[in-house]
């Protein structure tokens, strides 16, 4: 709860019910409507403001596309099926990359986390590893894989796995000792112990490292594309950028910045599904 | 004492969560009546708003319905002893009892002087320097009532202060409070689940139902002031305990 202003009254202070005590439903569903066209309105003040830019003259339409046109332009490449050969490529690449990715991380971490002699072995490596930016690996990848699709998922999965693996690791490891000791004194063997105690238990953080891979896998395959890639949204910005075509590569960013929306909401719904006992991102009033 | 008007009166006041259908109700409709320099202990059961009126008086929360009032001269009288996490890690034991006065923005040499005092007060004065991790809980809740008392409140608001202490120390700090409070006679509300500290600390104890909460029996202990904790072995503080025991059980068994 918010502190409430005092409300003095002579030399009585009154502690009274505010509107949001008064009248709760209209309160609540007011704020909710604020906060949402708050949430539509900046955007859209932004875009309008660009568009006026534009027709104004104030910046070059030939840099800087009013988004009218770029609009325009996205739907008619969408029309014509241009658009979505692009968008499938990157899509696949992040999905494949992120599995991987996740799968590795969590396992790893897990057994990190849950073994100390596994930690020592192989946390300075990777730590060491974690430093390297992913992107000076893609030459290495390109290497090992060849040209196509193997070097883009493998950059995109050793950047998740980093993400995930750090996570699960401080997730498994800050599980309290008590809730290892109940599960201990029942006799749990270890795969009992982390289907009823470890994994659970973890989640939550997991999840939170699972969410911010989505954005970085996005970010690092758009990256990648631009670098080695005949097809997906990177290479079609990039691309349209060498042939002057503004307008595309404008669409291929608005696509990228979907994509990304859309895939890290994704794993933010799956995760509250996982979920159900954690907390939501808004905490609730206490009693 | 003499003065003619209570300290805090309560009318009416309920408070309910949630919205709509689910919507639950927490506390009330409650009434209340606290003179000045009262000790005033509430006891009752598991979630029965014992803690939700404590936060509307303290200004945290506001009521659903009803009205609280404080009758004083400033817009913060209030000061507040959580059970847990009141006091802060970040800070030395002498910045934690200072945090009231620096927030008053009390000048640092006069904060400093007071900070001491209290810390003396309440035999602190050896760990000043120390961080609150380093103290064991007794002292931990020490330096909160330290904390609390720097700011010399009008209302001294207590949410099961000892709850997470041993009784052993329990026993120690009621003792060492009821000899604070008698000093004092700051106004407080004092919030416990425990019938033996509600009977030796309080002017008057007042047995909340179950949810929502409403006050179901009024009892003063019949010792006079200035009293001690000798108080426990007497025959009528047993007796006054089973009898307000008799009441609770009554309304926590459906918990």
């Amino acid at each position: 709860m918010t502190t409430v202003a005092p409300e003095t009254r002579g030399s009585v202070l009154v502690r009274r019910p505010g509107p949001r005590e008064l009248r709760p439903v209209r309160t609540h569903r007011r704020r909710r409507t604020l906060e949402l066209s708050l949430a539509a309105a900046v955007p859209a003040l932004l875009v309008l403001l660009w568009q006026l830019a534009a027709a104004r003259g104030w910046i070059d339409e030939r840099v800087y596309p009013a988004p009218s046109t770029i609009l325009v332009d996205g739907w008619d490449r969408a029309a014509a099926g241009d658009l979505w050969p692009d968008v499938w490529a990157t899509t696949r690449r992040v999905l494949a990359g992120y599995a991987v990715g996740t799968a590795a991380g969590y396992l790893l971490g897990l057994l990190m986390g849950s073994l100390p002699l596994v930690r020592a072995a192989l946390e300075p490596l990777l730590d060491a590893l974690y430093v390297v930016p992913k992107l000076a690996l893609l030459p290495v990848f390109l290497n090992m894989f060849g040209l196509g699709e193997g070097p883009q998922v493998a950059l995109v999965a050793a950047t998740v796995f980093f993400f995930v693996w750090i996570s699960t690791m401080s997730a498994v490891m800050a599980v309290p000792d008590g809730h290892r000791d109940a599960g201990r004194v029942f006799g749990a063997s270890p795969w009992q112990m982390f289907r009823h105690v470890l994994l659970p238990a973890s989640l939550p953080a997991v999840l939170v490292g699972a969410r911010i891979a989505a954005g970085v896998a996005v970010l690092v395959i758009v990256a990648s594309e631009q670098i080695a890639a005949s097809d997906g949204l990177g290479h079609l910005i990039f691309d349209s950028r060498a042939l002057f075509q503004n307008d595309v590569m404008f669409v291929g960013i608005v696509c990228v910045a979907v994509l990304g929306v859309l895939f890290s909401e994704l794993v933010r719904f799956a995760g509250r599904l996982l979920t159900p006992w954690a907390p939501r991102d808004r905490g609730r009033g206490q009693s | 004492m003499g003065e003619p008007y209570p300290k805090v009166i309560a009318h009416d006041l309920t408070r309910a969560f949630g919205r709509g259908p689910r919507a639950v109700a927490a506390l009330g409709p409650l009434d209340l009546t606290v003179a000045p320099g009262e000790f005033v202990c509430l006891v009752g059961p598991s979630g029965c708003g014992k803690s939700t009126l404590l936060r509307i008086a303290a200004g945290l929360l506001r009521p659903s319905n009803g009205t609280l009032e404080i009758r004083t001269a400033g817009p913060r009288p209030a000061a507040m002893i959580f059970q847990d996490y009141g006091i802060y890690d970040w800070k030395t034991v002498q910045a934690n009892v200072r945090f009231g006065l620096d927030v008053q923005r009390v000048p640092r040499r006069e904060a400093d002087a007071r900070a001491a005092g209290w810390l003396s007060r309440l035999g602190l004065a050896d760990f000043a320097h120390a961080y609150p991790a380093t103290l064991s809980g007794g002292m931990r809740q020490r330096v909160a009532i330290a904390r609390a008392l720097a700011v010399e409140p009008e209302l001294l608001l207590m949410d099961e202060p000892f709850a997470a202490l041993d009784a052993q120390l329990r026993t120690i700090l009621q003792d060492e409070l009821l000899e604070l409070t008698q000093a004092l006679r700051t106004t407080t509300l004092f919030i416990t689940h425990s019938l033996e500290e509600a009977i030796v600390l309080g002017d008057r104890v007042l047995v909340m139902s179950a949810r929502p909460g409403r006050i179901i029996a009024e009892h003063r202990p019949p010792f006079p002031r200035p009293r001690t904790g000798d108080v426990r072995a007497t025959p009528e503080f047993s007796a006054l305990k089973s009898e307000l025991w008799d009441l609770l059980r009554k309304e926590a068994v459906p918990a």
